[in-house]
């Protein structure tokens, strides 16, 4: 109907009625940017949103970072540095899959430690917790926990203390191959971390009616 | 002093079982069961070393008859049941546990015990029931120990961490993991028909100083490894042998092709087979 993209047409005993449905989701839903080395995207999509006037940006030649790496440099840059320390990036489709995609995501974390930025799941999130600060995380119940960990990723801790878990550390040392705060649970409304070391803190999000997210 | 060589392959994915001197275990943990699992289960020929960790009893008794749609789902549950299930026993269903009760599971309740997770169990259980003599050729595969919650796969890495003497890889329809001691070069060979060509290096826990490869599209040489700076992922293998060696415990990452699993096929009945 429209022409130009394959994902303008009809679908097999498709009705207009849907086909419109589908095309106002598609474009209420549309990227301000697609960035990466582009050896994914399908052709018909990525004409479709650079018909709707995103950002197309090839950096195919990076062979030295990745794809979320990019990404958040491209957010940073387009941050004032006055506007950082209230900047959060939530990125999806980080974990799971391939080890070393995952890996190499949650390095993204580590690069960029200054920065808030939340890896998510349907299951979880993880975002790492700077050395450099004591943190206090809000709990809110209804959607996150009560499982969580504090993780040594990077280098062992020797030296971590929080308060609001059901097993606490106190001063205590954590490292992989040691002890590793995993199948923790929260309780109470605020826990707090500090420590000697990048910590990387994941709790469980609450399965269940997800229906909430498609009102305007 | 000489340093000593370790070598790695991932034959437990090919549908024969090769000769080679090892021995297998498993460890289903809870999470859905790789397409490949009839395939790891035939290559566990060994009495005893089939282990459910709590609810991965739940996924054998579900998941496995899908494998097999053309036969009868109560023979598939038979044909494939656990030697243990052990754990907190706080996620396997009650009908499930009865079930493998009575075809002579030995179940072992360790609810008592909060300090360690199910797969450190299922793991301290193997190696207990293996001589010191025979574990240098143990290796023990491990399904649903990656991917759903963060803290549960921290967890499992964690495990095969502090058994860095044992060979244990934890296994998903995407990829596989273990760890690489440092205590010794490694030669891993490539089964290209299974596994790759995306591989990575992760300085788990550590950062190394010092690590060199082979058989890699981005090689290292001595290059330093580390969280906030440079990690060896979405590399790629180029030939049939990668070797290994570091200063530190690396755990190496390959991801294993999809397709190709052919796991319908008739195992080699256990009176068949000559040890």
């Amino acid at each position: 109907m429209f022409g130009g993209t394959g994902c303008h047409c009809l679908r097999d005993r498709q009705s207009l009625w849907e086909y419109l449905c589908d095309f106002w989701i598609y474009s209420s839903y549309k990227p301000d940017g697609v960035k990466g080395d582009m050896d994914s995207i399908r052709r018909e999509v990525l004409g479709f949103y650079s018909k709707l006037g995103c950002n197309v940006i090839d950096e195919s030649h990076d062979q030295d970072t990745t794809d979320l790496h990019k990404c958040v440099s491209h957010i940073c840059n387009l941050t004032p540095e006055s506007e950082k320390p209230n900047l959060c990036i939530l990125v999806t489709g980080a974990l799971g899959g391939r080890f070393d995609h995952e890996a190499g995501n949650i390095n993204v974390l580590y690069c960029f430690s200054n920065i808030r930025i939340i890896l998510l799941s349907d299951d979880c999130l993880i975002q790492v917790l700077p050395i450099t600060h004591h943190h206090k995380i809000h709990i809110q119940s209804s959607v996150v926990g009560p499982h969580c960990g504090l993780i040594p990723v990077g280098m062992p801790s020797c030296h971590s203390t929080t308060s609001g878990l059901k097993w606490n550390l106190t001063n205590t040392e954590m490292k992989f191959g040691g002890l590793v705060s995993t199948s923790n649970m929260i309780t109470e409304d605020t826990v707090t971390v500090q420590s000697d070391s990048d910590l990387l803190w994941t709790v469980s999000i609450k399965s269940g009616d997800r229906t909430w997210f498609t009102q305007s | 002093m000489e340093v000593m060589k370790m070598h790695h392959s991932t034959a437990f994915l090919l549908p024969s079982i090769p000769l080679e001197p090892l021995t297998y275990a498993l460890v289903v943990l809870n999470q859905r069961l790789p397409r490949f699992t009839p395939l790891l289960w035939n290559h566990c020929l060994a009495a005893k070393l089939r282990v459910c960790a709590d609810g991965g009893a739940n996924r054998l008794y579900d998941e496995m008859p899908q494998f097999f749609s053309q036969q009868d789902p109560l023979h598939i549950r038979h044909r494939y049941k656990p030697d243990v299930i052990k754990g907190d026993m706080d996620s396997i269903r009650e009908e499930v546990l009865n079930f493998y009760a009575k075809l002579g599971c030995d179940a072992i309740d360790e609810s008592n015990d909060q300090d360690t997770t199910d797969l450190h169990k299922c793991i301290s259980h193997i190696s207990n029931l293996t001589p010191d003599v025979e574990k240098s050729n143990l290796c023990v595969l491990v399904t649903g120990a990656l991917g759903g919650r963060f803290d549960h796969e921290a967890g499992n890495i964690n495990v095969i961490c502090r058994f860095s003497s044992m060979r244990i890889i934890l296994l998903s329809d995407d990829c596989l993991i273990q760890v690489l001691p440092k205590t010794h070069h490694h030669q891993i060979h490539i089964q290209s028909s299974v596994v790759g060509p995306h591989c990575g290096l992760i300085p788990i826990g550590m950062p190394s100083k010092k690590s060199t490869t082979t058989g890699l599209k981005w090689n290292l040489t001595d290059t330093e490894m580390k969280f906030g700076g440079l990690v060896s992922t979405s590399n790629i293998v180029t030939g049939d042998t990668v070797t290994v060696q570091s200063d530190s415990d690396l755990l190496w990452t390959i991801s294993i092709k999809s397709g190709n699993h052919d796991v319908t096929a008739e195992p080699i009945p256990q009176h068949e087979i000559t040890r």
